[in-house]
């Protein structure tokens, strides 16, 4: 079950209904049975797997808890992150090694005849094994205590919304809040309810619009010109913006009209004038999940090199950053480049500031704009070997962009003029939102006829444009 | 405060039911005034054509066959029905509403389609959406799309889904000059230009037995109507490894004991560019020569049954 498949249409209200009916004191209980009906529907025999990993988690914080003696906590720790790793691994990596082995033993002449296996990602692992060794750490870290109830413990990382792609949340916000379930909260269902409404948008209307566009051009490389190319470059880093923002809205929002606060996992990332402020705007979960876990112990460790300790600790993370995405190259080169490009930030970060204070360039809108660009440009080249099924084809798409030219590709006219409709909207909104917060609210108009026009507006939009018949979200594959 | 939600979600339904209701009748009223498009000839076949020989297919269907020949050789109307990228479930939904109408003389299926589980050709259901109120001998076949299809369809707009565009540049002239068609047969002047030698691979997949079952129940509805059914594959730039799909076909109608006939493995067309518009389609020139082709072979069947009306 998804959330743009007509069941969790069904399914949602239900649960609310349901969860709202419960007494409070067990309505923890009303979202675990939700939460593992909900992954189930995607494949029941996954959530056997998601059980394991919350029973392996469960066990083992409940140990590293019970035990004073440092050495042996940490052994506890280890365990239990190697355990709870192992399927990931297994079904993520697996057959990509597999493959990898094999083609070296052909290229030295060595062919074995193995069968060749394909097994199916479990949907949302990447999210909830990150989810699991966050809290485990946490517990060895002492910045929380272990929870005794395994309901509560399997209700964290299972709890629907979350389970298929995040936001990556944490123990320490979303235990508390399960422990201590508060009555309906009229704003609170509003603003979740406000929050999915819009994620329908950006996935429906946007995403999945655009995508019939850049699948035309992406899929069939060698046929299209550097124009065409190029354009759908430029539209792509759009693409998943909106499929992956428009999914953790919705996620968001779902959590919101249960009455869960979730981490936001996209700030508006293309009014980003740097690099190192994208990263804080785009897939926020996951970057502030790799400097908690993986950064800032590693840039602890790398301390004596100075600002290189900085560069070495953010280039091991966004190569495991890029690895978490798969076991493809291009994943890899992708996170090896975000990390140079933040390395590269990271270096001339005291020159470049004392420059712009100099100058008050922070203050001027050109300056602005221009790091807006800048930014932008550097995502959507990187984001060129992130969409391309390997790097071969990565340097056919730069080598057609630099190389050839023609009349670009329109395909269908109404996928661009609706693309253009939906990603009109969803800029202005960023854009208010970021400039000028307190202009333009229809979602948050103090008149009520406002409010409700926008709603219904958009719901019409939707059935209007959107795409029904679209394919899954794109981080489903991660 | 549940009341105050259920009142403002309420207030929001009746505004949506409200346009909806407004905007999807609009939205009728122009895709069934539309006089040229692709959804003007799938209304004019499903609701009006009374030709003899009638076409069926996807897109080569609709690029392929040249209706002055077949009238003059033949001596009968002709109507092509093709739709681009539109398989057996589409096809056998027209053809249902035309037997509904009356009975042709001659139907060509031209078959390009696979039989593979894909979810693509359960989306493209979604041309039929338009038809669902007023035909209720394809509702069957819409709901194949998915079982949630009938409470779907309670909006007005839904199955004008993504058509607003189209709809209105139906409604304008311009469209007749853009893309215009000649009963059903839209023309491709271009040459193919770039040179492929690889045979494309077309590894063996999972069967749909409902897309078999709706190819079997196509020829099977010809046939007991009284209709002479041609199965044609159109020649195609490459050779295609269309073995499974071709057998599929072959066994229905060897057991439905309906002509089949593979050209697209002619050499009067493989690998002949200046015949081609791109590697699945003929242009005008190709078309007129497999036109001609495709008459000679029926003239030589000379089995054409006038039916009773």
């Amino acid at each position: 079950m998804i959330f743009t498949s007509f069941n969790f249409l069904l399914f949602f209200p239900a649960t609310v209904i349901i969860y709202y009916l419960t007494p409070v004191k067990f309505r923890w209980l009303t979202l675990l049975f939700a939460s593992y009906f909900f992954y189930i529907c995607t494949k029941p025999v996954f959530a056997l797997l998601l059980a394991g990993v919350t029973l392996s988690t469960y066990i083992f914080t409940r140990l590293i808890d019970s035990t004073s003696i440092e050495r042996r906590k940490k052994l506890l720790m280890q365990i239990n992150v190697c355990l709870i790793l192992f399927p990931l691994f297994f079904f993520k990596y697996f057959s990509g090694i597999n493959y990898a082995i094999l083609v070296f033993l052909e290229s030295i002449h060595v062919r074995l005849d193995l069968p060749d296996i394909k097994l199916i990602l479990p949907i949302g692992i990447s999210f909830y094994t990150f989810m699991a060794i966050g809290y485990t750490v946490d517990v060895y870290n002492e910045k929380i205590r272990s929870e005794k109830n395994l309901g509560m413990v399997a209700l964290f990382i299972s709890f629907f919304p979350l389970v298929l792609s995040g936001p990556i949340e944490r123990a320490k916000n979303m235990l508390p809040q399960f422990n201590a379930i508060k009555p309906a909260n009229y704003e609170m269902i509003v603003q979740g309810l406000k929050l999915m409404l819009w994620g329908y948008f950006m996935k429906l209307v946007v995403a999945d619009r655009l995508g019939i566009y850049i699948d035309a051009v992406y899929g069939h490389v060698s046929q299209h010109n550097g124009t065409s190319l190029l354009f759908a470059s430029i539209l792509y880093p759009f693409q998943e913006y909106a499929d992956f923002g428009g999914y953790s809205i919705i996620a968001i929002g779902t959590a919101n009209v249960l009455g869960i606060n979730v981490i936001q996992n996209f700030k508006r990332p293309f009014f980003a004038t740097s690099m190192s402020e994208f990263w804080r705007r785009w897939h926020i979960s996951l970057i502030s999940w790799l400097t908690d876990y993986v950064f800032t112990p590693l840039s602890f460790t790398f301390r004596k090199y100075k600002t290189w300790g900085i560069v070495i600790a953010l280039m091991i993370t966004f190569f495991l950053s890029g690895l978490w995405h798969g076991p493809a190259l291009t994943f890899i080169v992708w996170g090896l480049i975000q990390g140079i490009l933040l390395s590269i930030e990271a270096l001339t970060n005291r020159k470049r500031a004392g420059f712009e204070k100099k100058h008050n360039l922070n203050r001027k809108g050109w300056y602005i704009f221009a790091g807006i660009c800048v930014t932008f440009i550097l995502f959507s080249a990187s984001e060129v070997i992130d969409r391309a099924t390997s790097i071969n084809e990565a340097y056919h798409v730069f080598h057609r962009i630099i190389a050839t030219r023609g009349t670009l590709f329109i395909g269908t006219p109404s996928t661009l003029i609706f693309s253009g409709i939906g990603l009109t909207m969803l800029l202005l909104k960023d854009f208010f939102d970021e400039f000028l917060p307190s202009r333009m609210l229809l979602f948050g108009s103090k008149h009520k006829f406002v409010r409700i026009m926008a709603y219904s507006s958009i719901i019409i939009l939707i059935l209007l444009i959107g795409v029904f018949d679209g394919g899954q979200f794109i981080y489903f594959q991660f | 405060m549940i009341k105050k939600i259920i009142l403002n979600i309420a207030l929001v339904g009746i505004v949506v039911f409200v346009l909806d209701f407004a905007i999807g009748r609009t939205l009728r009223y122009f895709y069934f005034r539309e006089s040229s498009g692709l959804h003007f000839r799938s209304t004019y076949a499903m609701e009006q054509t009374r030709a003899d020989i009638l076409v069926f297919g996807s897109s080569p269907a609709v690029h392929h066959y040249i209706p002055e020949l077949f009238e003059s050789t033949l001596n009968m109307t002709f109507y092509n029905t093709g739709r681009d990228g539109n398989g057996a479930f589409y096809q056998l939904a027209v053809l249902k509403s035309v037997l509904k109408r009356y009975k042709p003389k001659i139907i060509i299926f031209d078959w390009s389609d696979t039989f593979k589980k894909d979810v693509s050709s359960y989306d493209r259901i979604s041309s039929l959406l338009p038809y669902y109120r007023t035909h209720p001998e394809i509702r069957d076949i819409i709901e194949y799309k998915s079982k949630f299809e009938k409470v779907k369809l309670l909006s007005e707009i839904y199955p004008f889904n993504s058509e607003v565009f189209t709809i209105a540049i139906g409604n304008l002239n311009v469209n007749k000059q853009r893309k215009p068609d000649n009963k059903g047969f839209v023309a491709l002047y271009k040459e193919w230009q770039c040179k492929i030698n690889a045979i494309i691979p077309n590894p063996k997949y999972p069967v749909d037995t409902l897309k078999v079952n709706s190819f079997r129940e196509f020829i099977v509805l010809a046939k007991e109507a009284g209709v002479k059914v041609f199965v044609i594959y159109s020649p195609m730039f490459l050779k295609f490894n269309r073995f499974q799909e071709f057998d599929i076909c072959s066994k229905v109608c060897a057991e439905q004991k309906v002509p089949i006939w593979d050209c697209s493995r002619d050499t009067v067309f493989l690998k002949n560019n200046r015949l081609f518009q791109d590697i699945g389609h003929l242009n005008y020139k190709g078309a007129v020569i497999f036109s001609k082709q495709i008459l000679e072979k029926i003239k030589t069947e000379n089995q054409v049954k006038t039916p009773t009306l």
